[in-house]
């Protein structure tokens, strides 16, 4: 606490751009040192087909960070996960994670206004003004059962939808699985969130480092069997990481393509309803 | 309660109970089938989730059903993608025989998470020969998940050929680990063989 009245106020976009400074300098030089993969000779053209595929033309380096992330996961984050799942009760933690995912909701609607989708903006909208109040401050999730469901995007999505496609795969410090395009998503996610911006006093500043270790503890903890599972299984666990990273994004954007539901009330003569079935409620 | 009306309650009680046992069977067309065979399946996995033995007991009860409800022969050529033919007959015999333990053990060592699960099915897909019956798994303290299941075969003997959980499919996922296992191994099946060995003998 002395620290923070000592040192002068630094806003979180500010430190946050320090952070990745390193990052940037870090992944310059795991390129300079480990370098690209060899691609497959031409006379081979099935494995050769299957590099273009896979798309990892920086694999060696991807590795590296892979195993930099499993390294401070191994000593950090996951036993982290594993004590705030023990301390902190089932119910409790769901709360922290509805409360979260309440204060994404304005980088959401923006989100989903981009992408043209009334529906999923109409949802967000509802759902914040539900939640909020009913759901005392978005600790509840009441939204969900009065027929408005959440659902996941990013301008990564974003960028999708406008027809960019997701490019070579990256494997980022801290982040983890990714690739040019939502990278991309992820730096212009930071921009529009308001919480980005706001960190000019102690108070905010450890509210704002506050939400951020939590967020990092709840998304850890949903997934400690499922990375459990995989590292037990996988014979090459990034592979593995790989491939799960971008059946899920493929899995994504479909999702938001097919998500054409009308605006017209239920009560409103219906002249098309092009619903998904997860949707229509 | 009068006689008459005791019998008609008995009557409605009968019906009621009969009627959907009935259903199935009188169910003909291929999505149906598809769908009832898939919560048939999911009930007996259901099932062998709830019993409480030890993981070699599981381990019993799992393997035939998987190897009845399961087209494991195929998935595990799919798995191996283009290096099914590269590889000598004796080298996919042997491959063949351990994916089915791999498999196993992979289920049942997931089965231990999977207590007190409901399983609701949902509606059928279907693209050229193959149905696809889409299925919610509910947990406590879990969000709902979305498992599809992909049966071929349907109208001679249904076998589940692909489970694709929130968009990720099982077969797709283990080829790539497979594939990239082989690249940096010098594409020798006998190491992944030997790979494969190993995981079991760990898990």
């Amino acid at each position: 606490m002395d620290a923070d009245l000592c040192t002068p106020p630094v806003p979180t976009a500010v430190l946050l751009t320090r952070v990745w400074r390193v990052v940037l300098f870090a992944g310059l030089l795991a390129v300079v040192l480990t370098g690209c993969a060899t691609p497959p000779p031409a006379n081979d053209p099935e494995a050769l087909a299957e590099f273009k595929q896979t798309n990892d033309p920086l694999e060696p380096t991807n590795r590296v960070f892979f195993e930099v992330n499993n390294g401070l996961d191994t000593v950090l984050l996951k036993p982290a996960a594993q004590a705030y799942r023990f301390a902190v009760p089932g119910g409790v933690r769901t709360g922290i994670h509805n409360f979260l995912s309440n204060l994404g909701a304005t980088v959401q609607l923006s989100n989903d206004v981009m992408q043209g989708k009334p529906r999923r903006a109409g949802d967000t909208s509802m759902r914040f003004l539900i939640n909020s109040t009913f759901g005392v401050l978005g600790v509840f999730d009441v939204a969900t059962d009065w027929g408005y469901p959440n659902h996941e995007t990013d301008f990564g999505l974003t960028l999708a939808n406008w027809g960019v496609s997701d490019g070579p795969f990256l494997f980022l410090p801290v982040l983890g699985p990714s690739g040019p395009r939502d990278l991309v998503g992820f730096g212009v996610d930071m921009v529009q969130d308001p919480f980005t911006w706001v960190g000019a006093t102690p108070g905010l500043r450890a509210f704002n480092w506050t939400k951020f270790g939590l967020s990092a503890l709840d998304s850890r903890e949903r997934f400690l069997d499922s990375l459990d599972q995989i590292n037990k299984t996988a014979l090459d666990p990034y592979a593995t990481f790989r491939s799960l990273y971008r059946q899920h994004r493929t899995g994504q954007i479909k999702e938001l393509r097919d998500d054409n539901r009308a605006t017209i009330p239920v009560w409103f003569p219906q002249a098309r309803t092009n619903a998904t079935p997860s949707q229509a409620r | 309660m009068t006689m008459a009306n005791r019998r008609a309650f008995l009557f409605l009680c009968c019906s009621a109970l009969v009627t959907p046992i009935a259903r199935p069977s009188l169910a003909q067309t291929p999505s149906d089938r598809a769908a009832a065979f898939v919560r048939t399946t999911g009930e007996r996995i259901l099932a062998a989730m709830r019993s409480t033995g030890s993981v070699a007991e599981r381990r019993k009860i799992v393997g035939p059903i998987i190897d009845q409800a399961i087209d494991v022969d195929g998935v595990a050529q799919f798995c191996l993608g283009r290096f099914w033919r590269t590889a000598t007959p004796d080298q996919q015999q042997r491959y063949t025989k351990l994916f089915h333990e791999v498999l196993i053990g992979n289920i049942t060592s997931k089965l231990g998470e999977y207590k007190e699960v409901k399983l609701t099915v949902g509606r059928t897909q279907t693209r050229d020969d193959i149905y696809i019956v889409s299925t919610t798994i509910e947990r406590a303290d879990n969000p709902p998940t979305t498992v599809d299941w992909v049966v071929g075969n349907v109208t001679s003997n249904p076998k589940v050929i692909d489970v694709i959980a929130e968009d990720t499919s099982l077969r797709i996922t283990q080829r790539s680990d497979y594939a990239s296992f082989l690249s940096h191994n010098n594409n020798d099946i006998d190491k992944l063989i030997r790979a494969m060995k190993d995981q079991l003998a760990q898990n």
